[in-house]
């Protein structure tokens, strides 16, 4: 499956944990559907992130399920019946608790990776 | 999440994910692409949508709720697809566990399980008798003891025994039992109604305020509607009264596992009734079942070390005057067995028989399992396509795993109920054999904890054995190589090592349990068959009880006279007689005896029997010379006996003992010396499996303190000797209770009745396990068969006639039998250490025997694989071939 492997090669595995964080993000911006959310990732990250269906759709699930996004049947664009993902009132605290968390974690890994700067 | 809301979760879902792709497509539509390949490449982005599901509903959680439902929900179909696997598998298991479940409860009730009193495990039982028996202790005894010991929190003595029920001029027989008063505060029992006895009602002059009584729950609602009133009533047992002051909780049903007490008195009751002849203060009368109960803290060892200090002194002041004389007596040791489990006389009888039964049952569960087995495993290899295709579709191996131990499990739980059911019903018929025909035995066999636990541990492990193991094997498919593969029948599928290896193994447990089951069979055959030295067809036996009648001494005489002529005279009865001692009946009377004239020994332990004139020719007993005991032979006549040749040939070797004498050695005899006037053949009183005993015979008439005889009748038609027995003792001793007659041919049945046990059970799961075998290799045959059609088909188009074809399939079973033969014959050899003890007048090495098996099951296994390989011989190589 030659054309299997050229996908995963340009693709950057995301770190555990910072789908949410994209997905969370992307929401900040008003409601999407799951191809939309998809589609702003890899945009926003100049093609370098692909995020997997496999993935992209239990992270949805699990994070609806946890009420910091609320899901609602709308009709698109396109005049296109599709689930549209919102962030909650829950959702937009954990996105600022994760992009703490986040900048921690970017400063650290710059501290370890350019000593000098610092 | 809740499975009724699935459905639109899963709607949803769908819907979700089919937006996502045509939006997909949507884009690079308007980007320019054409259509098709636009919708192409999205799915190709997206990947496997099936996968992209699982994913997304394992996000869900509470998902194994809702694959448990769809497991089992498949499962169902695809049994239902499949009804013949599905009877055998149910009925394999059914019968397995059934068998299992119907043995091993039997155990439990008879060995295992505890009294329900509170803290069991601190009963023991103290016993009394030559090192390892254990006998019943006298009154004295036990008095002595528990004045003495300081090992337990108190000592209790507890008597069984059937009573007489009087109530308005009826009489009717219960069971009864006697108890000291400590018996019920020992025990800590707690009263269902009123209250139990205690000590108390147990004091000498209880009597004087009147004795009181308890009975048990079953009799208290079946005899008085379980109306509480019953407190106070006044109930006649043995022609003594005594006040009903308490019921017995239900779960308690005396210290006995086969014997339920319907009523239990204090032993003051039978002081009261028996005055001085009470058997509760004699030195010579062994009577009371003691245990006790260990004080807090006191171990075994230590009680044990406590009771042989004071073991000494208790029996010196215990024993009877005339303890040197006897045996018994003068080598009897006090001895302490743990008692939690009550006592069980019936348990003591069968323990080996049920135990070597559980051996048969657990091998016949190991044959189900296999067969088990190998049925699953031969519809996996039939579904590998499917698996293959469903794993292709995103199912996850160990989804494919639950898929099928699911199917097992449902399976199990089938069989496992249907097995419970049955073996309710193979437990009644258990419990048939073992009962005896004097009294019904008691039995609860209700399943309590640990058989249920057994069941599932059992059903359980079926599950393991058939459903996983060979699920796991199988779902280590490779998908692609099969999906490529699965067209090509003709690649012969490797021969499974598991599948091929249960079946030998099959074929040795088969052997064991048919040789086995032959042998017992074979023996207890031959137990049935001898001649026991008295006829068996048309001899009934009757117990009767005058003990309350007025007539004593020469009138009691009088009264078996009349009863007897009565007898001989009804129409219907060929003979009648007399007898003291039933042949092969629970009792028999021990006489010690020396010639006075002769040459023989000085003197012989006897059997001594007292039988009534005409009893030998009644009974069928050979007389080899000399006269039967007469009517004349009464009291005032000369004093006559009997002996038989054992006991003839013993005192007087190579001469004839008629007109000798013999002389009584028992101290308290009824007269010194008789003269023999007749030598009869050998009768087996004791034992259908030992040699007859010598014996001696007097005629009892001349006997008249002997008060202990019933009577014997020979004819045509057992209910005409019944009929007669009851319409003369209704005329001559009214208000006497008629205790139920039994057939020679029950008493004979009922001696043997261990042998017949496992007989009849061998017979039934040797049976059962050549079936299952059977079944099994032709299960298996039929499957590869069916995998080589094309083979098969081939080999015929290049010229292999019919019947190489035959040998082909023959070969294969040919060879399972090669492997299991052996083992089976071995494992026959090494079991026969065991079960020689068990059989009679027949080697467990008996090579005829196992000849015979080997044949049977040649025979099963032929036919078993013939069927299939006639499949294999009527294949068109044509047909065959096409189907490529």
């Amino acid at each position: 499956m030659p054309e299997k492997k050229e996908r995963y090669q340009n693709r950057i595995e995301l770190l555990q944990g910072t789908l949410d964080l994209l997905i969370l993000q992307t929401l900040q911006w008003g409601p999407q559907h799951g191809y939309g959310i998809s589609v702003a990732i890899r945009n926003r990250s100049g093609e370098i992130l692909q995020v997997d269906t496999g993935s992209l759709y239990p992270a949805l699930h699990r994070l609806e399920k946890q009420r910091w996004i609320k899901a609602e049947w709308k009709v698109s664009e396109n005049k296109q019946r599709a689930k549209y993902y919102r962030l909650s009132a829950a959702g937009k605290k954990q996105l600022s608790r994760e992009l703490s968390k986040w900048s921690q974690l970017s400063d650290a890994m710059a501290g370890v990776l350019n000593p000098d700067e610092t | 999440m809740i499975f009724w809301r699935r459905k639109t979760h899963e709607t949803e879902l769908d819907e979700e994910l089919r937006t996502h792709l045509s939006m997909a497509a949507q884009t690079r539509m308007e980007r320019g692409v054409d259509p098709e390949e636009a919708e192409r490449a999205a799915r190709r982005e997206f990947g496997n949508v099936g996968l992209v599901k699982e994913a997304t509903r394992d996000a869900w959680g509470g998902r194994w709720l809702g694959d448990l439902l769809d497991d089992t929900r498949y499962g169902l179909r695809m049994l239902g697809k499949n009804p013949g696997f599905t009877a055998v598998a149910m009925l394999t298991l059914a019968l397995g566990i059934g068998s299992n479940t119907a043995v091993f409860s039997l155990i439990d009730a008879l060995l295992l399980r505890s009294l329900a009193v509170p803290a069991p495990r601190e009963l023991v039982h103290i016993s009394f008798g030559p090192p390892g028996t254990k006998g019943p202790l006298s009154g004295p005894m036990f008095d002595r003891l528990r004045e003495r010991q300081s090992a337990f929190t108190d000592l209790f003595a507890w008597k069984n025994g059937p009573m007489v029920l009087t109530e308005k001029d009826a009489a009717r027989p219960i069971t009864g039992a006697y108890a000291t008063g400590s018996a019920f505060p020992t025990l800590k029992l707690k009263p269902r109604l009123g209250r139990l006895l205690n000590w108390q009602d147990d004091e000498p002059d209880a009597s004087s305020n009147g004795i009181a009584a308890v009975i048990s729950e079953a009799f208290w609602i079946e005899h008085f509607d379980g109306d509480p009133r019953v407190l106070g009533q006044p109930i006649t047992v043995d022609g003594g009264t005594a006040t009903i002051v308490g019921v017995m909780p239900r779960s308690f049903n005396g210290i006995t596992v086969d014997y339920a007490p319907q009523v239990v008195l204090p032993f003051a009751f039978d002081v009261a009734l028996r005055g001085k002849s009470s058997c509760r203060f004699r030195a010579s009368c062994a009577w009371f079942h003691a245990m006790g109960r260990l004080k807090p803290g006191v171990g075994f060892a230590q009680a044990r070390a406590n009771l042989s200090t004071i073991a000494g002194d208790v029996l010196k002041e215990s024993l009877p005057s005339n303890y040197e004389r006897v045996d018994y007596l003068r080598n009897g040791i006090l001895s302490l067995t743990p008692g939690h489990t009550g006592n069980s006389p019936l348990g003591e009888v069968y323990g080996r028989e049920l135990w070597t039964l559980q051996a048969l049952v657990g091998l016949l569960m190991i044959i189900c399992c296999a067969n088990l087995a190998s049925l699953e495993l031969s519809r996996t290899l039939n579904r590998q396509h499917e698996l293959v295709v469903r794993s292709a579709l995103g199912a996850g191996r160990l989804r494919l795993v639950r898929q099928l131990v699911a199917e097992s499990a449902i399976l199990a739980f089938a069989g496992a109920t249907a097995g419970i059911v049955l073996s309710q019903w193979m437990s009644a018929l258990l419990v048939g054999y073992i009962e005896q025909s004097d009294f019904p035995v008691f039995l609860d066999l209700r399943p309590d904890t640990a058989t249920l636990a057994a069941t599932i541990a059992l059903a359980t492990l079926t599950v393991i054995l058939a459903g996983a193991l060979p699920a796991l094997d199988l779902t280590r498919v490779h998908t692609e190589e099969m999906l490529r593969s699965g067209a090509q029948r003709t690649v012969a599928r490797k021969r499974h090592p598991f599948a091929a290896s249960l079946l030998p193994v099959q074929v040795a447990l088969s052997l064991l349990l048919a040789s086995l089951a032959l042998l017992f069979a074979i023996s207890t055959g031959k137990l049935l068959r001898m001649d026991p030295g008295f006829r068996v067809k048309g001899i009934t036996l009757f117990g009767v009880d005058f003990e309350r009648r007025p007539e004593k001494g020469e009138a009691r005489l009088d009264l078996h006279r009349r009863m007897l002529e009565a007898l001989q005279r009804a129409p219907g009865v060929e003979a009648a007689s007399v007898i003291a001692a039933r042949p092969l009946g629970d009792g028999g009377m021990d006489e010690s005896a020396a010639p006075v004239e002769g040459n023989g020994p000085e003197t012989r332990h006897l059997f001594e029997n007292v039988v009534g004139p005409g009893y030998f020719q009644t009974a069928g007993t050979k007389v080899l010379a000399g006269r039967e005991f007469s009517q004349f032979d009464r009291l005032g006549a000369t004093p006559v006996c009997t002996l038989n040749e054992a006991a003839a040939s013993f005192f007087f070797p190579r001469q004839s003992a008629l007109g000798k004498h013999v002389r009584s050695t028992e101290p308290n005899a009824a007269r010194a010396t008789c003269e023999v006037i007749a030598v009869v053949a050998d009768a087996k009183y004791l034992s259908l499996r030992e040699p007859a005993p010598p014996t001696i015979y007097y005629p009892y008439e001349q006997l008249p303190s002997f008060n202990w005889v019933g009577f014997i009748t020979r004819s045509h038609d057992t209910s005409a000797a019944v009929a007669a027995f009851k319409n003369a003792l209704s005329r001559l001793a009214p208000d006497t209770p008629l205790l139920p007659p039994i057939t020679m041919q029950r008493q004979l049945e009922d001696s043997i009745g261990k042998e017949r046990l496992t007989a009849a059970l061998s017979l039934f799961f040797g049976g059962l396990a050549l079936l299952l075998t059977s079944i099994g290799l032709y299960g298996l045959e039929s499957q590869r068969v069916a995998q080589r059609t094309a083979e098969i088909g081939l080999r015929m188009a290049l010229g292999a006639q019919g019947k190489d074809m035959l040998w082909f399939i023959l070969r294969e079973a040919g060879v399972v039998f090669a492997i299991g033969v052996p083992i089976g014959l071995a494992l026959t050899f090494a079991a026969s250490h065991f079960i020689g003890a068990l059989l009679y007048e027949i080697s467990p090495l008996d090579p005829r025997i196992h000849f015979v098996t080997v044949l049977i099951l040649l025979g099963a296994g032929f036919l078993a694989s013939f069927i299939p390989a006639r499949r294999a011989m009527s294949v068109d190589p044509m047909v065959a071939l096409r189907y490529e």
